[in-house]
């Protein structure tokens, strides 16, 4: 089962979870449902259903002196090709600074323009 | 040989090449198992001893591999000995996603909003503004300078841009 399959069928506050999860990039889960404005009870079983989907990793930590999760995005499968434009990698990868008006990145964008679409 | 799921992907072969160039590729393309010396890795690719550090460090800077270091109770020497971590490749990648997408945004306003003139002899693209100032002929050659139609490079772009967004769950409102 892919990610977006297994996001499909959330119920409304499992994807409210998920999604303050990727915004935060990372939260403990005595703030995940405080800030979800569910009951604790209600924060840790949707933290759990997310985890058992793979939609998000729960680790054990301390966090204000008591006991809790961490939770954190899980790393997906993201595809990768969208760096390229037709057989150039994204002049950016390497380099400290993005400029956008380069005239390596003009190259780039026109294989994108002329190759890949 | 470690990693090879990762190293299956063309763009990560990419990626790695990129970063090393193609004298320190025999180093990225094949990491080993466990921890391993810069003299084993040179001596069992058959590489300078130097390429192999080179290599070694740009992977370093970017956090695909590390190294602890430990005294040879003989020699008295200091061994560097080398992991490979490209379990961050994809973290990194991501990253340069979203690089990418902020740079194709900027430039798409630029270009969404410009009008450019082109000296078709020379390829060289012109600012309405500067083509004004040049008379819209090219200084470097003296031909008319023509007005270009960018919609198809934009068009390219917007492309792009949501497919990025969409593979990055970017909050189009956001």
């Amino acid at each position: 089962m892919s990610a977006s399959d297994a996001e499909a069928d959330l119920s409304a506050d499992e994807r409210a979870g998920l999604e303050l999860v990727r915004r935060s990039g990372g939260i403990h889960q005595s703030d995940f449902w405080k800030e979800l404005d569910v009951s604790s009870r209600k924060g840790s079983r949707i933290a759990e259903a997310l985890e058992e989907r793979d939609l998000i990793q729960r680790e054990e930590t301390v966090y204000n002196g008591h006991n809790t999760y961490y939770l954190q995005p899980a790393t997906r499968d993201l595809d990768f090709s969208l760096l390229m434009a037709g057989d150039m990698l994204s002049p950016f990868i390497g380099e400290e600074e993005i400029n956008a008006r380069s005239d390596a990145f003009s190259q780039w964008l026109m294989n994108l323009a002329y190759e890949e679409y | 040989m470690a990693f090879e799921d990762l190293l299956n992907d063309p763009v990560i072969q990419k990626y790695l090449h990129e970063l090393v160039g193609p004298t320190g590729m025999p180093v990225a393309a094949a990491p080993p198992d466990g921890e391993v010396t810069d003299e084993e890795l040179a001596e069992k690719l058959d590489l300078e001893l130097n390429d192999v550090r080179r290599a070694l460090f740009i992977l370093y800077e970017n956090d695909l591999a590390s190294y602890r270091r430990v005294r040879d109770e003989d020699s008295g020497w200091l061994t560097y000995l080398w992991t490979f971590e490209y379990e961050n490749i994809p973290e990194n990648l991501e990253d340069e996603m979203y690089r990418l997408l902020d740079a194709l945004e900027e430039r798409e306003e630029y270009e969404r909003t410009h009008e450019f003139y082109l000296c078709e002899v020379c390829s060289i693209r012109f600012e309405f503004g500067e083509a004004m100032d040049f008379g819209f002929e090219c200084p470097e050659c003296g031909s008319p300078l023509e007005a270009m139609d960018n919609a198809r490079l934009v068009e390219a772009m917007n492309r792009r841009i949501d497919e990025l967004r969409d593979e990055l769950n970017v909050d189009v409102t956001g």
